[in-house]
């Protein structure tokens, strides 16, 4: 069983190019209901990642008026080295990795380093328990 | 903090950088054309005191003033007779120049003659006046409005962007500080050079307080030279001051312009500070303290 066998394919999740402010990209997650947005260049090349940890962490850290923070590039706040997998990655190995990082969501790459795809640690885990 | 350079001039005119390293540039002239023979003499004096100091500069008056207080106020010499005019400050003096636009059907002619084009504060959010300076392509002087957060700034660049205009100098002018009343947040250069976009600081508007006097606006003049001091000690990359030779006969913002007589002063102490301060910049780089963003 590999990735690609459970991955929520590319357009099913949030995804915010690396001009969109912070509010816009919060909006994408809501929407999604997920918590995590992937941040692309042009050619759909993953540059950064944004987790409600992530934003917990900084609205702790960054004092600016919250008007201000929800104006500010999403990319400044950014992961900008996100742990990712491929689409023929063992689930199992990878379902296993996310347990020792902590994590709930990974993003997808192909060779060429683009965003194809994301691993929800839920389906996932429901799909090796089946 | 802001790298981006904007260029302004076309033609025979001194052609001008803005923004990084570059030398403080000045914009200025009276508030609003008068006359032909009003508009010469004041390029001309202006340009006395810049070639003194070696201070490169352009020129500033604006053809139509749309935001007056009184419908009994000086409104302008109009478009046409306006462009005329700045046209021949451009020929004579080698200058560019540059006026705002009230109205986006102005836009398309403003651009053709003007070097850099100004968006009012009042408008500088209103999508149909940016999408038509955008279209004129040439730089454009950004006002950011009086009721505006420095941070929001980034949605109007957002829009001049979108519409395929990235040649943008944000510029300071004073935030209201409950009615009639503004003042100046000196945080407000940081927080627009974030942009990438050169900044500019207003003195003669910050100093204004708008509509003060009933149907017209007052303003603290004695304060220029307090605000010039800090802004440039700041970072800014562009210093705009109204101008005129006799301020109580100004047909506009007579209570704000900068008498004449008090423009080497200021502009002397203007780009002493700014050499100083990119002597700072080049011995310790950009401020970094406390980043929020490391």
């Amino acid at each position: 069983m590999t990735v690609n066998d459970v991955m929520i394919p590319f357009g099913d999740f949030p995804v915010v190019s690396k001009k969109m402010i912070l509010k816009e990209a919060l909006t994408e997650m809501d929407m999604a209901n997920l918590g995590l947005v992937c941040i692309i260049n042009d050619k759909k090349e993953l540059i950064g990642i944004i987790t409600d940890g992530d934003l917990r962490r900084k609205l702790l850290k960054v004092q600016k008026p919250f008007s201000s923070f929800l104006v500010d590039d999403v990319l400044i706040h950014s992961k900008r080295d996100p742990v990712t997998c491929s689409s023929n990655d063992d689930l199992k190995y990878v379902v296993e990795k996310m347990g020792r990082i902590q994590i709930w969501d990974l993003p997808v790459l192909d060779n060429e380093k683009k965003l194809i795809g994301l691993l929800h640690l839920h389906p996932a885990v429901k799909k090796l328990l089946e | 903090m802001n790298k981006k350079i904007v260029k302004v001039g076309y033609g025979d005119v001194e052609k001008i950088k803005i923004g990084g390293q570059n030398p403080l540039v000045f914009v200025g002239g009276p508030c609003a054309i008068e006359n032909r023979d009003h508009a010469l003499f004041m390029a001309g004096a202006i340009k006395k005191i810049c070639d003194k100091l070696k201070i490169q500069w352009i020129y500033k008056s604006c053809y139509d003033k749309d935001c007056r207080s009184s419908p009994k106020s000086f409104h302008g010499v109009g478009i046409e007779k306006g462009l005329e005019i700045l046209s021949e400050v451009r020929r004579l003096y080698k200058v560019p120049v540059v006026s705002d636009f009230s109205d986006p059907s102005w836009a398309d002619l403003t651009g053709e003659v003007c070097d850099l084009v100004q968006v009012p504060a009042y408008l500088c959010r209103q999508t149909s006046i940016l999408r038509a300076a955008a279209r004129t392509n040439k730089p454009i002087l950004l006002k950011k409005g009086q009721f505006m957060s420095p941070w929001n700034m980034k949605n109007s660049c957002r829009k001049l962007e979108s519409f395929g205009n990235e040649k943008i100098i944000l510029t300071e002018r004073g935030t209201f500080m409950g009615y009639n009343m503004l003042v100046n947040d000196m945080t407000s250069f940081p927080i627009m050079a974030s942009t990438g976009y050169p900044v500019c600081y207003d003195a003669t508007h910050s100093i204004q307080l708008p509509t003060s006097m009933g149907n017209i606006s007052g303003g603290q003049r004695e304060f220029i030279p307090y605000l010039v001091r800090s802004a440039v000690a700041n970072g800014i990359n562009l210093l705009f001051m109204e101008v005129h030779d006799n301020p109580a006969k100004a047909l506009s913002d007579s209570n704000t312009v900068l008498d004449l007589k008090y423009l080497e002063n200021i502009l002397y102490q203007a780009k002493k500070l700014h050499q100083i301060r990119i002597e700072i910049l080049n011995k310790l780089g950009d401020d970094n303290v406390h980043p929020t963003n490391p």
